[in-house]
């Protein structure tokens, strides 16, 4: 069994001016920790190997490195200049290279969304890339021999699935608690060197297909969005205050 | 700071941060007020590892570095500086000396459940009349057959509540010259081991810190640890260790208390503007931080002097003279930026403030520090 898990290293503040990856100000995506944890238990029902994918500067390591102190046996880092300002079309197409790479795999698992841009695409777009069936939102899988029954919840319908290998899924935040990392863990992951780096020329890529020149959308400017306060008294004496503030909490679904 | 560290060290600070915010952090000021020692965190943590950082993993520990072990402990004072003391002082000078001086057999035997945090360690040196000069102790071990028969009254004994693992500083032949002091490790529950009342303390509340006596105690010889007369020698090899988690400690809580008062006087306005933009504060400010630095660039600096396998005792003890007494001025001028605020139970930087006192008095005061580094310089 072969699970490849995409993860991303994103920024952890909103940026001031001007984007800057580094060590201090990057984490491990929170929602692909639960991912994590989902690939780390099929691989102890399983058997296997888990790889962590991720596309990325090369600060994007310390992703991959959380990832490998918590379990995961191998990482792969798709790094190149070439690769600045993709946006999620560029980097499916970049993460689908990589993944074919990678290839034979069972199982490749995305979380649903990034705490820094928040698209939700990157999964759905990679699957369809790689041509393999995608279930998304997933939030329980059961084994079965030759595949998995998985479960999402959608619309207030709960849609349960059967599934053969190869599948894509993603996979809800709040299917797993992610581990927490053994020490002992961390040890492990640091003395085997078991991360790669793959460039452009590894992934038979174009510069044309991805960064800046492979994405179709560009964002232009990000800036701090004003959020209007406004401030209201409310009238008469401390009765109808208090009734009024009821009234009004209470329209407003506050209380009730 | 971090961009200095390897990516490792990067991971061990990142997972010991989450671990501490999300189990130690909502209890933090409910232990310290409770002096209660929190039993469900300590047993995760035993299971995670934090009982046997340096603990190679054939003994059930996690294998780590001097520099991981400085980080951790470093992260766990940030958010409760009374756990910081019970893994630091299990680690350093309770763990590492059986490591050190421990036969085969002992250590096979003692290690494992240690590392795992299934039992606790404890250093028993102080007592009533030794403090600062050591070789002052009188407690007792004589030989008779194949056991110690040790009375010992020790105090102030870090863990002292809850260890089962002790080691107790005795003299092995009374009358002899008063440095020829030796270790024994006496288990809880051997008849004649009595643990006493906690003390209550200022700041490190959560910590059972207690005396243990030793009445008529039998402990089998094979619980020497090394020699007889080697004890001096394993207490000073363990406090070189013991003093740069101490350096940690201090680091952390000075840390913790920088971030507060960051929070704090961005948040407080007075003469209509946050507090943070009068001049004074700043400065405050600015001297917090770059003690918390310094502080922990002389902490990193030891740790990797020992992982590198050099001499690192003078600059272990600079570390914790240095730290400590940093500690100390850092949470002392948190609370002057959060004003009367910072004198109450309502912020934090009050516990930062009581838990940062003792780390200029245990491991060795300020005072006897100096000493030591003069004498090392001096040499
Ligand atoms: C919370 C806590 C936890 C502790 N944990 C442990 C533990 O786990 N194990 C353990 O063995 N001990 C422990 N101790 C004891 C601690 O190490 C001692 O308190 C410390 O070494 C000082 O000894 P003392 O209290 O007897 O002070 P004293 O030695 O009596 O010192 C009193 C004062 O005199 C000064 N002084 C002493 N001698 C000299 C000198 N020659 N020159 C100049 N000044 C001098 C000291 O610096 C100090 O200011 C702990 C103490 C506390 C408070």
């Amino acid at each position: 069994m072969h699970i490849i898990v995409c993860i991303k290293s994103v920024i952890v503040k909103a940026p001031e001016a001007g984007m800057v990856r580094s060590h201090d100000s990057t984490e491990l995506n929170p929602f692909d920790r639960p991912v994590l944890e989902t690939a780390l238990r099929i691989k102890e029902a399983r058997g296997g190997i888990v790889t962590a994918l991720s596309m990325g500067p090369e600060s994007s390591i310390s992703a991959i490195s959380e990832a490998r102190a918590m379990g995961v046996d191998r990482g792969v880092l798709t790094c190149d200049p070439a690769l600045a300002g993709s946006d999620t079309l560029a980097t499916s197409t970049a993460l689908a290279a990589a993944l074919k790479k990678l290839a034979p795999f069972d199982l490749v698992l995305f979380g649903t969304r990034t705490s820094d841009s928040d698209t939700g695409q990157v999964g759905p777009q990679a699957a369809l890339l790689l041509g393999i069936p995608l279930v998304t939102q997933v939030h329980s899988i059961e084994h079965r021999d030759s595949g998995l029954y998985v479960e999402r919840t959608a619309d207030g319908f709960i849609e349960k699935f059967e599934l053969s290998f190869p599948v894509a899924l993603t996979i809800h935040p709040a299917s797993a608690q992610p581990r927490d990392i053994d020490l002992a863990g961390i040890g492990s992951a640091f003395e085997e060197e078991n991360t790669k780096i793959w460039n452009l020329s590894d992934l038979e890529l174009s510069p044309d297909q991805v960064g800046d020149a492979g994405s179709p959308t560009k964002v232009l400017s990000i800036s701090r969005a004003k959020r209007h306060k406004k401030c209201e008294f409310l009238k008469g004496d401390a009765l109808e205050q208090a009734d009024e503030l009821i009234k009004q909490l209470t329209e407003s679904g506050m209380i009730g | 700071m971090d961009s200095i560290l390897s990516e490792k060290h990067r991971v061990v600070r990142r997972s010991v941060r989450r671990f501490c915010e999300r189990e130690l952090q909502p209890i933090a000021k409910e232990i310290d007020q409770e002096a209660r020692f929190p039993w469900e965190v300590v047993e995760k943590m035993g299971r995670l590892g934090y009982f046997g950082i340096q603990v190679p993993k054939e003994l059930g520990g996690a294998g780590l570095d001097s520099l991981s072990y400085a980080i951790i402990i470093e992260e766990i004072s940030r958010v409760c500086a009374s756990l910081g003391l019970c893994v630091t002082v299990h680690n350093s000078v309770a763990v590492y000396p059986i490591l050190a001086f421990g036969s085969e057999e002992q250590k096979a035997k003692w290690v494992p459940p240690l590392a795992r945090g299934e039992k606790i360690g404890a250093f028993c040196l102080t007592e009533p009349n030794a403090g600062s000069d050591a070789t002052g102790i009188e407690s007792t071990s004589i030989k008779d057959g194949e056991n110690y028969v040790v009375n010992a009254n020790k105090v102030f004994v870090t863990n002292g509540g809850v260890a089962d693992i002790c080691l107790i500083f005795v003299q092995t032949n009374p009358g002899a010259d008063r440095k020829e002091m030796s270790v024994v490790v006496a288990e809880r529950g051997t008849p004649g081991f009595v643990v006493g009342d906690l003390e209550d303390l200022c700041g490190m509340r959560a910590n059972p810190v207690s005396s243990i006596r030793l009445y008529d105690c039998r402990v089998p010889v094979k619980s020497l640890l090394g020699k007889e007369g080697q004890g001096l020698r394993i207490g000073l090899t363990a406090l070189d260790t013991g003093r740069m988690g101490i350096a940690a400690q201090s680091a952390g809580i000075g840390q913790a208390a920088l971030e507060e008062a960051l929070r704090y006087a961005r948040q407080r306005r007075q003469f209509g503007v946050p507090i943070e933009r009068h001049q004074a504060i700043q400065f405050m400010i600015a001297d917090m931080a770059t003690l918390v630095d310094a502080a922990k660039l002389m902490t990193y600096r030891a740790a990797v002097l020992r992982d590198r396998g050099k001499p690192f005792s003078q600059e272990s003890a600079m570390a914790k003279l240095f730290a400590s007494e940093a500690a100390s001025k850092i949470t002392d001028m948190a609370v002057q930026i959060h004003g009367g605020y910072g004198y109450s139970k309502s912020y934090p930087v009050e516990r930062y403030y009581r838990d940062a006192r003792v780390t200029r008095i245990y491991e060795g005061t300020s005072e006897i520090h100096r000493m030591v580094i003069a004498r090392g310089l001096m040499r």
